[in-house]
């Protein structure tokens, strides 16, 4: 993760549910609450770069009269409803049909950095089930579209366009759906195809 | 960044890589030796067969000078079968490379042993003279598998380029009309990246995290580098912290058994207190 990755830094910013532990003075407003102090146990959703700071942190204060109440941390935190059961239920049932775009436009990112913070053994190898059965998909639909397909070569460039043989409607649905991650997957393996086309045509003409 | 090129070679240079493989000529006019920095190449006396590296096989085909013998594997034959064993025999994996050149010695028949260089061609002969030295075996990527008598039923390494290059220029020298080859080798492109796609599920599982591209030849690679690098890049980072995670239980447990039991963290725990 580089310090200039736009996609890590939008992915820092991602909000997920968040649960304070003590009372912050003057902090209603979060709460929709201004002036009001930010009670205890109240939740409030916090990008993570904030989230992972005040779930690290704690208060650092003594309390004599109740030990356990002293050096808890400011909040305690949850998987995002992007990642939430009913997602991951979905995910399990069928990969392909789940837009995930919709979730969160770094799904896999926000993913990766939820795992690294908490520990989701079935998380994990669900999303990695996922991914790599989207990959497939994502291979298929990247040869396809533009007409990039071996078999037309040459003339039908504009017709192949629209056709996308069979892959049609359903697969720009699926195009849509697909998260940062997939998206450079597909820009790659379309980039890989399309280079071998130009190849192929220009054979012929050296 | 500075670099708008994607790591690895681009179909361009593959191509042009594929120049250097050596090709069987039958040449039509006489022609000396010509003295490149690569080496001499052979003279060559029209009834002879000689080889060439392809890019000079080309441009005497051009000139009229040559003709091409098509190496055995391009034979819609060869190819057929090649494509018979993709789909049916064999429909997960790609089918092999061209084995290493083997022969056995007069005399000692039936032991057949991987061969030096002297097998190979008159091109690299002069190019070393330490042609009888017996580290220098020759492996795949480096064999001359595109000459006349390389076995047929394997595809080469640069088996794309150099096909696609022989049916452009030389479409006249082939075995069978140069379409019926040509009809041939794209099927085998579509099945193979058919093939390529769906080898992509032996991700699916944890354990057996690893691709197999035995036998994929170079232009394929340089097509799905990007994309295969991504995929395997992303598996990765998925499953990083679990790895993470593990890697810690197992030190845990060595540790755990040097220094018996997990007291360390209660005992902290009271000192904060």
């Amino acid at each position: 993760m580089s310090y200039y990755d736009i996609d890590a830094i939008l992915t820092d910013a991602e909000k997920i549910p968040c649960t304070f532990q003590i009372d912050v003075p003057d902090l209603g407003y979060l709460d929709n609450q201004p002036g009001h102090t930010l009670k205890s146990g109240s939740r409030v959703a916090l990008p993570i770069w904030l989230a992972e700071m005040l779930a690290i942190a704690n208060t650092g204060t003594i309390d004599m009269d109740d030990p356990s109440q002293s050096s808890k941390s400011f909040i305690t935190f949850d998987l995002p409803p992007a990642l939430g059961n009913d997602v991951v239920q979905a995910l399990k049932a069928d990969p392909r049909s789940v837009p995930l775009r919709d979730q969160s436009a770094h799904f896999y990112a926000l993913a990766t950095h939820m795992m690294e913070l908490s520990e989701e053994p079935e998380l994990s190898a669900v999303l990695r089930k996922t991914f790599v059965s989207r990959a497939a998909e994502i291979a298929l639909h990247a040869r396809k579209v533009g007409g990039a397909g071996g078999k037309g070569k040459g003339k039908a460039t504009k017709d192949d366009n629209a056709s996308n043989l069979g892959v049609g409607g359903a697969g720009e649905d699926f195009l849509r759906g697909l998260d940062e991650w997939e998206r450079k997957l597909f820009r790659c393996a379309h980039d890989g195809t399309k280079a071998s086309k130009e190849w192929m045509e220009n054979v012929k003409k050296r | 960044m500075a670099l708008p090129l994607p790591p690895g070679l681009t179909q361009n240079e593959v191509a042009f890589l594929a120049e250097m493989e050596m090709v069987t000529v039958v040449p039509r006019q006489r022609l000396d030796s010509i003295d490149l920095l690569g080496g001499k190449t052979p003279q060559l006396r029209p009834p002879h067969r000689a080889q060439l590296p392809l890019w000079l096989a080309l441009l005497l085909k051009k000139q009229r000078r040559a003709n091409i013998v098509p190496p055995a594997w391009m034979h819609p034959a060869s190819l057929a079968e090649i494509i018979h064993r993709e789909t049916k025999e064999d429909p997960e994996a790609f089918s092999p490379p061209p084995p290493p050149p083997s022969r056995a010695l007069y005399s000692q028949p039936g032991t057949a042993r991987r061969l030096n260089p002297s097998y190979v061609d008159d091109f690299t002969q002069t190019q070393q003279n330490s042609q009888q030295d017996p580290n220098s075996i020759l492996s795949p990527p480096f064999l001359p598998s595109n000459v006349a008598e390389s076995p047929a039923g394997y595809l080469p390494y640069h088996w794309l380029e150099v096909a696609e290059a022989l049916l452009t220029h030389a479409g006249d020298d082939m075995p069978a009309p140069a379409g019926e080859v040509r009809s041939l080798l794209r099927d085998l492109v579509e099945v193979r990246a058919a093939k390529m796609r769906s080898s992509t599920s032996a991700l699916e599982g944890f354990g057996d995290a690893y691709l197999t591209l035995r036998g994929v030849g170079a232009m394929e690679l340089a097509e799905n580098r990007a994309f295969l690098a991504g995929l395997v890049d992303g598996v990765r980072k998925i499953g990083a912290s679990a790895e993470a995670t593990r890697r810690e239980e197992e030190e845990e447990a060595r540790r755990g058994g040097d220094y018996g039991g997990d007291g360390d963290e209660d005992s902290d725990e009271d000192m904060g207190l």
